[in-house]
């Protein structure tokens, strides 16, 4: 049979299009070099044919009639076999219209939307299943979960994946579609629990860059997972939006934005922290996230292996006290023992009265600053000038008194210049240390109580 | 003159003994000290401040010495400016930043750190969710400088269930190669996803923007979208008195110092021009009612008046959450010393020492941001980031009232932030506004409006 040997009778509603997505009448559009730009759906091309079938037409199981027996079927291609047997003379075989108008159809349905002519479906497959869906009876049934369905493809293709991918929360609540799941659980109060008791662990210690104790914090969420049973998220929750293919518009809506930011380009040398395909990377610094993953996923007592972990670097750290302070936590520190002083006394005005190396009362004037000025720069300027503006007073300062009470006075001095002669002062380690202990910064908890 | 101390070496060489914690705590107080020596005007102090700081610190040591290494070079910066002539000699062979090191250190902001990418999702999200239904969008972009964003939308909008609508994207940057480079991305990208699009790319100065040149035209649906813009908006030469010069004066130490002082208060003249009581100008218009609040800035809401009448269905604001807008120098050092430690913080915990790129966006991003903040004054402190409650009550003065964000678009970030594997990123919603934080500490918040009584 020649191609060309299609003929469409004047009456026949028949379809052409093998491709019910591409409305376009030639047969191979990828061939096409002029790419055309798609519609939006329900905007149809202007100069196109409307089609007004009636609902029982559209509904016409058999829509290709043969003119001449005027036998029905299914599909046009079996009625041009059928009319072979015909012995039609040739002229009449061939199309009638050489050039084909492309079609347009309308639903019959007068509540539609897709009843306007402007908003007609350019594809007959196309405005039958939406009749059948939207205006139809759901006459198919799914087994499982008995979800009603009026077109039979949505059927069978809801029956695939019905059950077959089961995400269960650890509250309890049982979900089919991932990305209601991934919504639940973002915001689920009993994951949320979980992690608040791990976070509050964490969040004592200071080092951040401890891989050990970075990993198990970040598989615990995980891990609880897995200890939930569900085995295809593994332990790397992105991981998985990289991972899983899109069946649904909503969920590629998800993923790929997500995927977008998560796994833009990395620069060479970063120990970056972030995005799915990187998280190897970090899993490297340290052997032991490797470890963990592989108990994760087969252990049910992570939890407890963990929370064993944590307390362990805990008591590891402490001990070992070398693990490098945040900046954050400095200023915190900072701020505390600029706040914890009481005594009122002045610095200018006690010089005698300030004690020797008692951590809690030797930079007095430390206290008094915090005590006595609350918020005005007013006094803390006052005090920097008396600080300032006392250099004819070397008697009150004694040096190389380890722990004594000038040590805090001559440190001062040392830092507010008020000597001009400047001699190396060759300041015992421990001298400083004490300094660091018992407090450094003037009034600095006046100005950070507003801004936490 | 100010009396030039002789450079002395390692006076201090117990400095060098000091351990981590010791040492930071030590950066902390001079750090203070000085900025109050130079808040004050009693600049030799703050010579010997600076002195000690900067046997300590140091861009390539830890935290606290990079922060204070930052943080004093600004200061210095500071004090330089006392003598203009000075400031300018010492400047005058600078190389000024090319546009491809801007872009790189842009380009590692986005990579390094989750906050713009968390940010994005949620602006995007924000404009799918309101223009449902729309078949023409308009979104302008007031800093039009990172094509991942709308190379993201794109793809949002082209998976609408609906179809994509014929979108327009106008951008507004100074430099014009900027601009082109991503005028070209996003049409490549639009292209390959079959969506009508088009590319407007306006030349310029925000502060100078006039809003006929966005062509918004009657019947499309505007998005406009601000990241980390519009608090430079806020800089004007109604600047408060810097507090306390006078009292400098009494300073036994200083009557070279006076001398000084009297020369720099002529050539700073124009900044000092309200000299009031208690150091600032409260302004009747400012909608704040808090004595310390930032001066009136009628540019700001000039222009948030001006976009209104464009009659956006959406606005989304991305800011920096910190007050470094305060009008004294005091409580700007304190409040950005907290928010770069957090940000160095940040950087510590993710990226080697060793790192350039880190180095990079430690000097090239952070560095200029903090000279910004605390050595200048006047229209020249373009970075003037604010809380986001202030601008809330921008917002609303200028008539746009709140539109929660989606709960969809907080999921993707959150998902997002957790995905990066360290703790320290979070994020918090408070009335429909999102905060994007590092451990406690707000760092970034994204609010999304519409204008009130719109149809």
């Amino acid at each position: 049979m020649s191609g060309e040997a299609f003929s469409l009778p004047a009456a026949s509603i028949g379809g052409f299009i093998q491709d019910p997505s591409n409305a376009n009448p030639n047969p191979k559009p990828n061939a096409n070099p002029a790419k055309k730009k798609r519609n939006l759906p329900g905007t149809p091309d202007p100069d196109a044919e409307v089609i007004a079938l009636s609902p029982k037409t559209l509904m016409a199981t058999n829509r290709f009639i043969c003119e001449i027996c005027k036998k029905g079927f299914q599909r046009d291609q079996n009625l041009q076999l059928h009319r072979r047997g015909h012995n039609l003379p040739w002229k009449l075989r061939q199309r009638t219209n050489k050039e084909v108008r492309k079609k347009v159809y309308i639903c019959p349905e007068k509540t539609c939307v897709h009843h306007d002519p402007s908003r007609a479906l350019g594809d007959l497959t196309g405005i039958k299943k939406h009749f059948s869906r939207k205006h139809g009876e759901k006459k198919w049934k799914c087994e499982k979960c008995s979800k009603k369905y009026a077109v039979q493809s949505d059927w069978k293709a809801h029956s695939k994946t019905c059950g077959t991918r089961e995400y269960k929360c650890d509250c309890g609540t049982l979900f089919s579609r991932k990305d209601s799941f991934i919504t639940h659980r973002a915001f689920c109060d009993a994951l949320a629990e979980e992690s608040a008791r791990l976070t509050s662990v964490a969040a004592t210690s200071l080092n951040f860059r401890n891989d050990t104790v970075n990993l198990p914090h970040g598989f615990a969420g995980r891990g609880v997972q897995d200890v939930a049973g569900i085995p295809q998220f593994g332990s790397g929750f992105p991981q998985d939006f990289s991972g899983m293919p899109a069946p649904g518009l909503p969920e590629m809506v998800q993923m790929a934005p997500a995927n977008l930011f998560g796994s833009s380009s990395h620069f060479p040398g970063f120990e970056n922290g972030g995005a799915t395909s990187s998280n190897s990377n970090n899993l490297s610094l340290s052997q032991l996230p490797q470890g963990l993953k592989e108990e994760g996923r087969n252990e049910g007592n992570l939890m407890e292996s963990l929370s064993s972990l944590y307390s362990d670097n805990q008591n590891k750290q402490s001990k070992a006290n070398a693990s490098p302070m945040s900046a954050t936590a400095l200023l915190q520190k900072a701020a505390q023992m600029g706040s914890t002083r009481s005594n009122p006394s002045f610095f200018g005005n006690s010089f005698g009265v300030m004690s020797s190396s008692s951590s809690h009362t030797a930079p007095t004037f430390m206290a008094s600053s915090s005590a006595s000025m609350s918020a005005t720069s007013n006094n803390l300027d006052k005090l920097m000038l008396q600080t300032g503006g006392k250099p004819s007073e070397p008697s009150l300062l004694s040096m190389h008194h380890p722990g004594s009470n000038s040590f805090a006075q001559s440190l001062t001095r040392d830092f507010l210049g008020m000597s001009n002669d400047q001699s190396p002062r060759p300041f015992l380690p421990q001298e400083l240390a004490k300094y660091a202990a018992i407090g450094s910064t003037m009034g600095l908890s006046q100005f950070t109580s507003s801004n936490h | 003159m100010m009396s030039l101390s002789p450079s002395l070496g390692s006076s201090y060489p117990w400095l060098k003994e000091l351990k981590s914690e010791e040492r930071g705590l030590y950066l902390i107080h001079l750090l203070l000290t000085c900025a109050n020596h130079v808040a004050t005007g009693s600049l030799e102090n703050a010579n010997i401040a600076l002195e000690q700081i900067s046997e300590l610190a140091s861009p390539d040591g830890d935290t606290m010495q990079r922060i204070a290494a930052y943080f004093t070079e600004a200061l210095a910066d500071r004090i330089l400016k006392t003598w203009p002539g000075l400031h300018k000699a010492i400047n005058s062979t600078r190389v000024v930043d090319l546009v491809s090191e801007q872009a790189l250190v842009r380009r590692l902001f986005f990579e390094v750190f989750p906050f713009l990418k968390a940010a994005f999702l949620l602006v995007n999200q924000a404009i799918i969710e309101a223009m449902e239904g729309e078949k023409v969008v308009h979104v302008i972009d007031l800093d039009a400088a990172e094509p991942m964003q709308w190379i993201a939308l794109i793809r949002g909008l082209s998976a609408r269930p609906e179809g994509p609508p014929h979108l327009r994207i106008t951008g507004i940057h100074v430099r014009k190669e900027v601009l082109d480079q991503m005028g070209h991305r996003l049409s490549e990208e639009a292209e390959k996803l079959d969506i009508p699009f088009q590319f407007n790319p306006v030349v310029g100065e925000l502060e100078d923007l006039d809003v006929e040149r966005l062509h918004v035209k009657t019947g499309e649906a505007v998005a406009i979208s601000s990241v980390l813009r519009l608090h430079s908006l806020l800089a004007s030469d109604d600047e408060p008195l810097r507090k306390k010069l006078p009292l400098a004066l009494k300073n036994s130490n200083g009557i070279h110092l006076q001398r000084a002082l009297q020369m720099s208060q002529n050539t700073l003249g124009e900044l000092l021009e309200k000299d009031t009581v208690n150091g600032y100008s409260p302004s009747p218009d400012s909608a704040s009612s808090s004595p310390l609040s930032s001066p009136v800035s009628p540019k700001v809401d000039t222009f948030l008046t001006a976009l209104r009448g464009l009659l956006p269905k959406l606005v989304v604001i991305t800011e920096q959450d910190s007050n470094h807008n305060g009008s004294t120098l005091m409580e700007r050092l304190l409040e950005s010393l907290h928010s770069y430690a957090a940000l160095f913080d940040c950087l510590e915990s993710t990226v080697s020492r060793a790192s350039s790129e880190r180095l990079k966006l430690e000097k090239m991003l952070f560095g200029n941001e903090i000279k910004n903040i605390i050595s200048c004054e006047g229209a020249e402190r373009k970075e003037r980031h604010e809380k986001l409650e202030k601008w809330i009550q921008r917002l609303d003065s200028a008539g746009f009232c709140n539109v929660p964000l989606s709960y969809y678009g907080m999921l993707q970030a959150k998902t997002l932030l957790q995905g990066y594997n360290c703790n320290g990123y979070k994020m918090k919603g408070e009335n429909g506004c999102v905060m994007i934080c590092w451990q406690d500490r707000p760092m970034f918040s994204v609010s999304a409006w519409r204008c009130r009584n719109s149809l």
